[in-house]
C-alpha cells in the first residue's frame, strides 16, 4: 500500500468510527496517533518503539490549541451565552416585543423570530434558544390558535440563526481553522445574517397577511398604555441589543480584539443579570461548569483534528484528494456547489462544530487553485450550516422544540413547518453566489 | 465498585470545576486589560499571557470533567438506537484501544516536554513580562492522568453494563439548558397523566 492509499484508509476508518458512535475527539487523537506512527516510522523503529515523532508532534499540537489567541473567544462567548441564557432575559424580551409588535399580521411570530434573533446572536447556541422559546411562544401562538406549523416553523429557524449572525462561536472556530481574521468574517457574516434574519421575517408576516387564517389576531386582552409598553422595551429589548451592539461595535470598528470584547461582552452579562435581579450564586456556578463543558468539547475536537489532519496530510492524502479534485477539472462554480453540496449531507448526521473543525479543511486549500476567497466561502459554509439544523431526519433544532412541546405537536408538524426556511436559506445561498459582494463588501469597507 | 466510579467521576468532576473558574479571571483579566489599554492608555504587560493561560487551562483540565458527563460530541445516528448492551460493547473496545493510548502518550510525553520547560524556566516570549510557562505546559500530563483515570471509570462502567444490562449511575450534575427544560417538560407531561387517570378512576 503506497502512502497516500493509507491516508485514505485512514479518513475511511475514521469515518466508520464516527458513524458507530465513538467520541469524536478521542476518535481523531487515537487515529492520528496510530497512523501517525506509521508515517514517521523509522528504520530501527522496532529497537526502541517508545521514540516517534507523532508522540511529539501531538503533545506540541495539544499545546498550540492550549495557547491559540484566536480560541481564547471561545469560553469567554459561551459564557456571555450561558448567563444570558439563565438570567431569564428570554421571556422580558419576548413578552416586550409581543405587545409591541401587536399590530403586525402574525405578530405573535414575529415577536417570536425578533426574540430569536436577538437571543440567539447573544448566546450562539441553539439548543437553549430554541426550547426556551418552545416553553415562552409556542403555548401563546397555540394558544392564539396558531396553524401548528406555522408556529413550530418559526422557533426552529429563528433559533438557528445565532451561529451565523455576529458574534458567532462558529466564526470563530471556523477563523481558527481557515487562519482567517474573526473580525473580517464578522464583518463579512453581518449582511448576510442581516438578509436571511430579514427573508423570515417577510415570509413570517406575508403567510400571515395572504391566510390570516394561520395566525388569527389574539384576543384583545387590556393592552397597556404606551409608555408602559416603551418602558418594557427600553428595560428588556434595549440593555441586550445595547451590549451586543457594543461587543460587535467594537470589534468592527477595529477597536477591540474578538477575545476583548467577548470578555467585556462578559462582564456586561453578568451586570445585565445583576440588575435583573436573576444572578445567583447557583446561576453563575450553573454558566461556569456549563462553560468549561462547552469550551472542552469544542477545544478537544481541535486537538485531535489537528494531529489527525497533520499525519494526513503528510501521509499525502490530502494531495491525493486535491490531485483528484484537480482531475476532475471542474469549474469554480461546480466545485463550490460540489462542496456545499458534501457539507449540506454531513450535516445530517454531524454537528456544526465537527464538520467546521474536521471537513472543511479539506476543502479549504483547493480554494486557492479555484480563486475563492476563504471569508466567502466561510460565510457560505454558515448560511449552509443553518440546513444542518433543520434538515430532517436529525434536525436538531426540530427535536429540542418536540422535547417542550405539548403532545399533539408531532415531529412531522415540525418538520413541515421547517421546510419553508430551508427552501429560504437555499435561496440566501443562491443570492450568496450571485452577489458576493453582500459578504465581502463590509470587510473591505471596514478595513480595506 | 460503585464507590470507586463515583469516587473518579467526583474527582474529574472537581478539577474540572475548579479550573472552571479560570473563566472569571479571564473575564475579569480581558476587562482590566480593556480597561487600562483603551481608557488609560497604559496596556498591562500581563493580562494577554495571562489570558490565554487561563483559557488552556481551563480547556485541558475540563476535558476529563466533560468524558466524565459524557460530553464530548459524538456521530450519534446509529448509536442512540443501540440496546445498552452494544453501547457498552462499542465503548468498552475504543475506550481500550483508542482513549488509552492517547491519555499515555500526553502523560508521558508531556511529561518530558513539561520537564524541559522547567529545566530552562522556559518564559512565554509572547510578551516582556517574561511570564513563566513551565506550570502551564505541566497541565498536560496532569490532563492526561484525569482522562486516563476517568478512561479507567469508563471502561468499568462498560463492563458492569455489559454483566447487568444497565449503565451504573452517575453523579447528578448541571444539565444544559435544552436538556433541563426537555427534563421538566417530561415530568410534568407524566404527572399531568397520572392526575387525570386519577381522575378518570
Amino acid at each position: 500500500m503506497t502512502d497516500p492509499q493509507v491516508a485514505l484508509l485512514m479518513l475511511g476508518l475514521f469515518i466508520f468510527v464516527v458513524l458507530i458512535g465513538f467520541p469524536i475527539a478521542f476518535t481523531l487523537i487515537a487515529m492520528g496517533l496510530g497512523f501517525g506512527y506509521y508515517a514517521y516510522a523509522m528504520p530501527n523503529q522496532l529497537e526502541n518503539i517508545f521514540d516517534n515523532r507523532i508522540f511529539n508532534l501531538f503533545v506540541q499540537n495539544t499545546f498550540s490549541v492550549m495557547s491559540n489567541e484566536i480560541l481564547v473567544a471561545v469560553p469567554l462567548f459561551l459564557f456571555m451565552g450561558y448567563v444570558v441564557e439563565r438570567s431569564n432575559i428570554v421571556s422580558r424580551l419576548f413578552h416586550s416585543l409581543q405587545l409591541a409588535a401587536r399590530r403586525l399580521p402574525g405578530s405573535l411570530a414575529v415577536a417570536a423570530l425578533a426574540t430569536c434573533t436577538i437571543f440567539a446572536t447573544a448566546t450562539g447556541i441553539v439548543g437553549a434558544v430554541v426550547t426556551l422559546m418552545g416553553l415562552l411562544a409556542l403555548p401563546a401562538m397555540l394558544n392564539a390558535k396558531y396553524d401548528v406549523r406555522y408556529a413550530t416553523g418559526v422557533i426552529c429557524a429563528g433559533g438557528c440563526l445565532g451561529i451565523l449572525i455576529p458574534p458567532s462561536i462558529m466564526l470563530i472556530v471556523y477563523a481558527a481553522v481557515a487562519e482567517q481574521s474573526p473580525v473580517r468574517l464578522y464583518a463579512a457574516a453581518l449582511l448576510p445574517g442581516a438578509m436571511l434574519a430579514g427573508l423570515y421575517m417577510i415570509y413570517v408576516v406575508a403567510r400571515a397577511t395572504f391566510n390570516p387564517a394561520l395566525a388569527p389576531k389574539p384576543p384583545e386582552e387590556e393592552i397597556p398604555p404606551l409608555p408602559q409598553i416603551l418602558w418594557q422595551l427600553l428595560t428588556s429589548f434595549v440593555p441586550l441589543s445595547v451590549l451586543i451592539l457594543a461587543v460587535l461595535g467594537s470589534i468592527l470598528l477595529g477597536i477591540a480584539t474578538p477575545a476583548e470584547a467577548a470578555g467585556v461582552g462578559s462582564f456586561g452579562a453578568l451586570l445585565l443579570a445583576v440588575l435583573y435581579r436573576s444572578l445567583s450564586w447557583d446561576k453563575l456556578r450553573e454558566a461556569v461548569f456549563l462553560t468549561a463543558r462547552t469550551t472542552a468539547m469544542v477545544c478537544w475536537l481541535f486537538i485531535g483534528s489537528w494531529t489527525f489532519a497533520s499525519v494526513f496530510s503528510y501521509l499525502g492524502g490530502q494531495t491525493l484528494i486535491e490531485n483528484w479534485v484537480l482531475g476532475a477539472e471542474l469549474d469554480p462554480i461546480t466545485f463550490l456547489i460540489v462542496a456545499q453540496l458534501i457539507i449540506f449531507l454531513l450535516g445530517w448526521p454531524l454537528e456544526w462544530s465537527e464538520i467546521i473543525i474536521i471537513f472543511v479543511p479539506i476543502f479549504l486549500p483547493m480554494l486557492d487553485t479555484f480563486g475563492i476567497d476563504p471569508i466567502f466561502f466561510g460565510i457560505l459554509v454558515a448560511l449552509n450550516l443553518q440546513t444542518s439544523f433543520l434538515s430532517p431526519p436529525m434536525a436538531m433544532s426540530a427535536y429540542y422544540l418536540k422535547g417542550v412541546a405539548p403532545p399533539f405537536v408531532t415531529l412531522m408538524d415540525i418538520f413541515r413547518g421547517v421546510m419553508p426556511y430551508l427552501v429560504i436559506v437555499l435561496f440566501a445561498m443562491v443570492m450568496l453566489y450571485v452577489f458576493p459582494g453582500l459578504a465581502l463588501f463590509l470587510p473591505e469597507w471596514f478595513f480595506g | 465498585m460503585n464507590r470507586v466510579l463515583l469516587f473518579i467521576d467526583s474527582l474529574s468532576m472537581w478539577m474540572g470545576k475548579a479550573f472552571g473558574w479560570c473563566i472569571v479571571v479571564l473575564t475579569f483579566a480581558t476587562c482590566y486589560e480593556v480597561f487600562m489599554r483603551y481608557v488609560l492608555g497604559a496596556p498591562t504587560t500581563w493580562a494577554f499571557v495571562m489570558s490565554i493561560q487561563m483559557y488552556g487551562a481551563l480547556l485541558i483540565m475540563a476535558g476529563a470533567y466533560t468524558l466524565s458527563r459524557n460530553g464530548h460530541v459524538r456521530g450519534d445516528m446509529l448509536y442512540r438506537y443501540l440496546p445498552e448492551r452494544g453501547k457498552a460493547g462499542i465503548d468498552l473496545v475504543l475506550y481500550i484501544i483508542f482513549l488509552l493510548p492517547g491519555a499515555l502518550a500526553l502523560i508521558w510525553y508531556g511529561t518530558q516536554f513539561a520537564a524541559d520547560s522547567w529545566r530552562f524556566k522556559e518564559v512565554s516570549w509572547s510578551s516582556p513580562a517574561r511570564i513563566q510557562i513551565y506550570f502551564f505546559k505541566t497541565l498536560l500530563p496532569l490532563a492526561g492522568a484525569l482522562v486516563l483515570l476517568q478512561g479507567f471509570a469508563e471502561i468499568c462502567r462498560c463492563i458492569v453494563c455489559l454483566r447487568t444490562g444497565r449503565f451504573p449511575p452517575r453523579l447528578h450534575d448541571v444539565e444544559e439548558t435544552e436538556s433541563m427544560l426537555i427534563h421538566q417538560h417530561e415530568n410534568e407531561l407524566e404527572r399531568a397523566q397520572e392526575q387525570s387517570g386519577e381522575k378518570a378512576r
